[in-house]
């Protein structure tokens, strides 16, 4: 009684707990055949989300269909969706099998079902052992084959990498994409980008329960500026010969130093050596992606560094504490709610970067929220942003099963 | 519907719960029959000194004073189906297993509908054990001259499995109203044990054979097997006084029965349909309760 398409929608989805806002007007389509990633900080709202596309939490505005039908509307939900979530757990007494098999019977399926999945995630050899005496890593791959128990079409994962060893994230990677290269659909959640950025094609941002993107992981890719940074001996002489260059994108920083996005190094150098200004140092600067997510989700919790300005929520068209010499790139403005979702185009070549020159106020429009905020500091050579620490993510700060509120 | 109450079953009989409670009920119900069977002549002659059984000349010592060690100890072992039930979905919404078992069904109601048939299944082996060892227990500790008949004791199994059966829903009910296994069992505990005997005995003192104590769940649900066992015995009394051709006093009856529903552990109770009925809407409105707040609920 359903279309089979594995294709899932979120329509203008809110939920609000009390008077809390979890997710607020959330849209987004997962195309079969691809992973997509669902990505935002603890707290966003993802899980939040997931539930209700599982019917597990009743939204308070909006819907969420899987093959064109809500979830609750599925004749057998298991064998269209399988669903690996934060807070599922097991019973510590049963074993693995026996509880795989509880839900095999659940589902009308063979129990040598049950046996299978096991194989599947590498658990064949604890079948007979208690779920209680599982590692965190266990835990994943045997919630894992619980949700693959019904052959389904649609696989739904929250931060499913919470506790898994790099040996398993890998497998769990390898796993996903020829799960999605058969056709089937996969959408995974994860509060950190780069865990999940060699599994995933396409991305949903969301902060404070909003999209922030939603579109290609490639095409976000594409919207990277690179920046190039002069250190000419004399700035505002090269600023002169840069702008009757035809180009545009300069700006002094304190330091005595250029930045100039939507150039080339040789373009800088040529136009330097031809106006007789020495070059003492050329640098390229490309923001990663990881780095473009922060600055997607941040300000969701304020915090502050030592010598780093406070992330002030700003209204646009008014952005204070935004110093005029250290513009970095503004937020890339975000169509409102309800887009198509084609997702953000790729700048075109040539085109200056949106919110540039600093003197530039950003567009007038409805008040965006994902606007809010001083440009994060992503080109900053200065101390790193609020929230932001410097060491390598991924490892050793997970929230560990059921972290996530 | 056959798949899902084939799961229930699976999980039930993949842990331990199930019979780690059966052997404390069978031991509880046995041993309780005995002492009870043993305290019987106590019973049994306090009540002889009932004027309506001298007016016949009623041998007193050859009725069935037994049945009271069985419905006395099937009352008190119904904690443990009301236990089985209250951790049957509790201890799935607190170990959140309940997640895996909602994405798995059809629906909800139809999961809900499952454990309620699986959890009456299981209340009625509980029962069965409750009434097979009390029965045993009576029958070693009891002289054969107070035992009750075959179909008088039939009655009372009867009224022991349908008590059984609601006490499990009845758990299961509050138990998914309150979503946390511990404070279930504490608050049904406290209330099977303490709070509701005692008020049953106060009220019953206060309201002079009132109906209220009836019409509490502890009360009525006592009421199903304690107003049966009364009845047993005032039929047999009142066959003795047709017989000796003697005119029957009806109300120094009701006060005999009133008296043997006392001595039953079922003080204020109705008679043992109007307990059955009442019990049955507790368990009912508690259970219903229980499956709609978690037809809705957020599971979070």
């Amino acid at each position: 009684m359903h279309d089979s398409s594995g294709r899932i929608t979120v329509q203008n989805l809110s939920k609000t707990f009390g008077q809390i806002p979890a997710v607020q007007n959330l849209s987004f389509t997962v195309e079969p055949g691809s992973v997509t990633g669902f990505l935002g900080p603890n707290g966003a709202g993802k899980t939040t989300t997931l539930r209700m596309l599982l019917g597990l939490v009743q939204p308070t505005a909006g819907g969420t269909t899987i093959n064109g039908r809500p979830f609750n509307q599925l004749t057998n939900p298991g064998r269209v969706v399988g669903a690996v979530l934060e807070a599922q757990s097991f019973h510590p007494k049963r074993t693995a099998r026996n509880h795989l098999r509880v839900y095999t019977a659940a589902m009308g399926l063979p129990d040598r079902r049950a046996d299978e999945v096991l194989g599947l995630v590498g658990l064949a050899e604890a079948a007979h052992r208690a779920a209680g005496g599982f590692s965190m890593g266990m835990k994943q791959r045997l919630a894992l084959a619980t949700a693959l128990l019904g052959d389904p079409q649609v696989l739904v994962l929250d931060e499913p990498t919470n506790g898994l060893d790099p040996e398993g994230i890998a497998w769990l990677r390898t796993f996903l994409r020829s799960f999605a290269s058969g056709g089937r659909t996969v959408l995974i959640s994860s509060h950190l980008l780069a865990e999940v950025e060699q599994t995933i094609d396409q991305v949903v941002i969301i902060s404070r329960g909003q999209t922030m993107y939603y579109g290609q992981l490639d095409d976000l890719r594409k919207s990277q500026q690179t920046r190039i940074i002069v250190q000419p001996a004399d700035a505002g002489a090269l600023v002169t010969a840069l702008q009757e260059g035809g180009i545009t994108g300069i700006e002094p920083t304190p330091d005595g130093k250029v930045a100039v996005t939507g150039s080339s190094v040789q373009q800088i150098g040529d136009i330097a050596a031809k106006a007789s200004i020495a070059l003492y140092g050329v640098q390229e600067e490309k923001a990663d992606l990881e780095q473009l997510f922060f600055r997607l989700t941040s300000g969701q919790y304020v915090g502050q560094l030592p010598g780093v300005p406070g992330q002030q929520p700003a209204t646009p068209g008014q952005q204070p504490g935004m110093p005029p010499q250290a513009p970095g790139m503004p937020p890339q403005a975000m169509p409102p709610q309800g887009m198509p979702p084609q997702g953000m185009p790729p700048q075109a070549p040539g085109t200056p970067p949106q919110g540039y020159p600093p003197q530039q106020q950003p567009p007038a429009g409805p008040p965006q929220p994902y606007q809010q905020g001083p440009p994060p500091p992503g080109y900053q050579q200065g101390p790193p942003p609020p929230g932001y620490d410097q060491q390598q993510p991924g490892h050793g700060q997970h929230g560990g099963w059921g972290g996530q509120a | 519907m056959g798949n899902l109450i084939k799961a229930e079953f699976r999980k039930v009989l993949t842990t331990k719960l199930w019979w780690g409670l059966l052997i404390p009920t069978f031991v509880l119900s046995f041993a309780w029959s005995l002492g009870v069977g043993a305290l019987i002549d106590d019973v049994s002659s306090n009540v002889a000194d009932e004027p309506i059984l001298r007016q016949v000349g009623l041998n007193t010592s050859e009725l069935p004073w037994a049945i009271f060690a069985l419905t006395r100890s099937i009352n008190i072992a119904m904690i443990f189906p009301m236990i089985f039930g209250a951790l049957g979905l509790a201890t799935e919404l607190h170990r959140k297993t309940i997640t895996t078992s909602f994405l798995t069904a059809s629906s909800r109601s139809a999961l809900l509908t499952a454990k309620a048939i699986t959890y009456a299944l299981w209340g009625a082996i509980f029962g069965l054990v409750i009434t097979l060892s009390a029965s045993l227990g009576t029958v070693l500790a009891a002289d054969s001259s107070i035992l009750p008949g075959f179909g008088d004791w039939l009655l009372i199994v009867l009224a022991g499995l349908i008590a059984a059966v609601l006490w499990t829903l009845l758990g299961l009910g509050v138990g998914a109203l309150i979503g946390a296994p511990v404070g279930t069992l504490v608050l049904l505990l406290i209330y099977a044990l303490i709070i509701g005997p005692i008020a049953e005995l106060v009220i019953t003192g206060i309201s002079e054979g009132g109906i209220w104590a009836g019409l509490m769940p502890n009360g009525a649900g006592n009421g199903l097997t304690g107003s049966t066992a009364g009845q047993v015995i005032v039929d047999t009394v009142r066959t003795a006084i047709e017989n000796a051709n003697v005119m029957v006093n009806e109300s120094a009856v009701d006060a005999l029965e009133v008296a043997l529903r006392i001595a039953a552990g079922a003080p204020g109770a109705m008679v043992w349909w109007a307990s059955g009925l009442v019990f049955l809407a507790w368990s009912l409105a508690l259970f219903g309760a229980g499956m709609l707040r978690n037809q809705k609920r957020d599971i979070t």
